[in-house]
């Protein structure tokens, strides 16, 4: 019998050198088309649309409402008094925190009206001045009741304190007349 | 007297071995991070800055809404106007109950267009708005 000798199969390997330069082609065409966008913003909730003959009155006492009104000239009124935007948050805080242990019906209502003419980044450094308020207050409440951040409440202390200190901004059309 | 330069007997090299894995960690980053850049935007704007501002958790919920520095509004791909809005609006959010719009709208515009848009948003009760705003520094 004749001896057939096997024929030794040479060691098979895959070429992993260029394995690196693939995965960074790859990771390249995600750098290149990735945009961590930041989708941040103020938060705001509208409030539902009646028509015009269902709308009725609410008489709103003079105690709960603070009116911000931004007029065309980029006039900033804080209850009719001309206030400059850095200062709506301090003025605001205060009447903040006097009315936390009131009753709900009996929060904070911030209304701010602008004119058609407003400058729209006007109204959302004062929308910002109002929202700021509103943080700075829960934030110091989180920190007294709690001795936490906001950030850091249980789901149950979160739900109380925007019981406590809901954010109530009215935002008040403006008057037609000046179209 | 000579000197024998003192060398190192090991060698010099520093190990690639590791690279693909190190560069495949950095990729798979990305491609979880990533998001395709859905929409053309048409109109030119440039965001307000604000500081009390909240991030949006859910993307999923975000439709936008573009007003340009002319005054042109885009939704998704398409210049629309001011009527056109509840329809559209209206339509969303049949399909999805709880939307957010996202309204980015240049800040030099005048806050009549805003207030019109609004009122369109609230007769096709989109009630969840957000103005986008870059935080500022």
């Amino acid at each position: 019998m004749v001896k057939i000798k096997k024929r030794k199969l040479g060691e098979a390997e895959i070429p992993t050198s260029s394995m690196a330069d693939i995965a960074f082609l790859l990771l390249l065409f995600f750098l290149v088309s990735t945009t961590i966008d930041v989708d941040t913003g103020i938060g705001l909730t509208l409030p539902e649309y009646i028509p015009l003959e269902q709308q009725e009155f609410v008489p709103i006492s003079k105690e709960r409402l603070a009116a911000l009104l931004i007029n065309e000239q980029g006039d900033v009124l804080l209850d009719g008094e001309i206030i400059a935007i850095p200062q709506i948050k301090n003025n605001l805080k205060a009447r903040i925190e006097s009315k936390i242990n009131l009753p709900k019906n009996k929060k904070l209502i911030v209304s701010v009206k602008t004119d058609r003419k407003t400058n729209y980044n006007l109204y959302i450094q004062a929308l910002d001045q109002v929202k700021g308020a509103y943080f700075d207050v829960r934030e110091a409440y989180a920190a007294g009741t709690y001795g936490k951040k906001v950030f850091d409440l249980t789901p149950e202390e979160e739900k109380e304190i925007k019981e406590l200190i809901p954010i109530i901004i009215s935002i008040a059309e403006p008057e037609t007349v000046k179209k | 007297m000579k000197f024998q330069k003192k060398r190192a007997s090991t060698k010099q090299a520093i190990p690639t071995a590791s690279l693909p894995d190190i560069v495949f960690m950095l990729l798979l980053f990305f491609m979880v991070t990533t998001t395709l850049r859905e929409h053309d935007v048409m109109v030119s704007f440039r965001l307000p800055d604000a500081k009390a501002i909240e991030k949006i958790e859910n993307k999923r919920l975000v439709s936008y809404l573009w007003v340009g520095n002319d005054g042109k509004m885009q939704i998704d791909d398409n210049i629309v106007k001011i009527n056109e809005i509840q329809t559209i609006m209206y339509e969303k959010r049949v399909s999805l109950p709880n939307i957010i719009i996202s309204l980015r709208i240049d800040k030099n515009s005048d806050m009549g267009v805003v207030t019109d848009i609004q009122q369109e948003l609230r007769k096709a009760s989109c009630l969840r708005i957000n103005y986008s705003a870059f935080y500022k520094l």
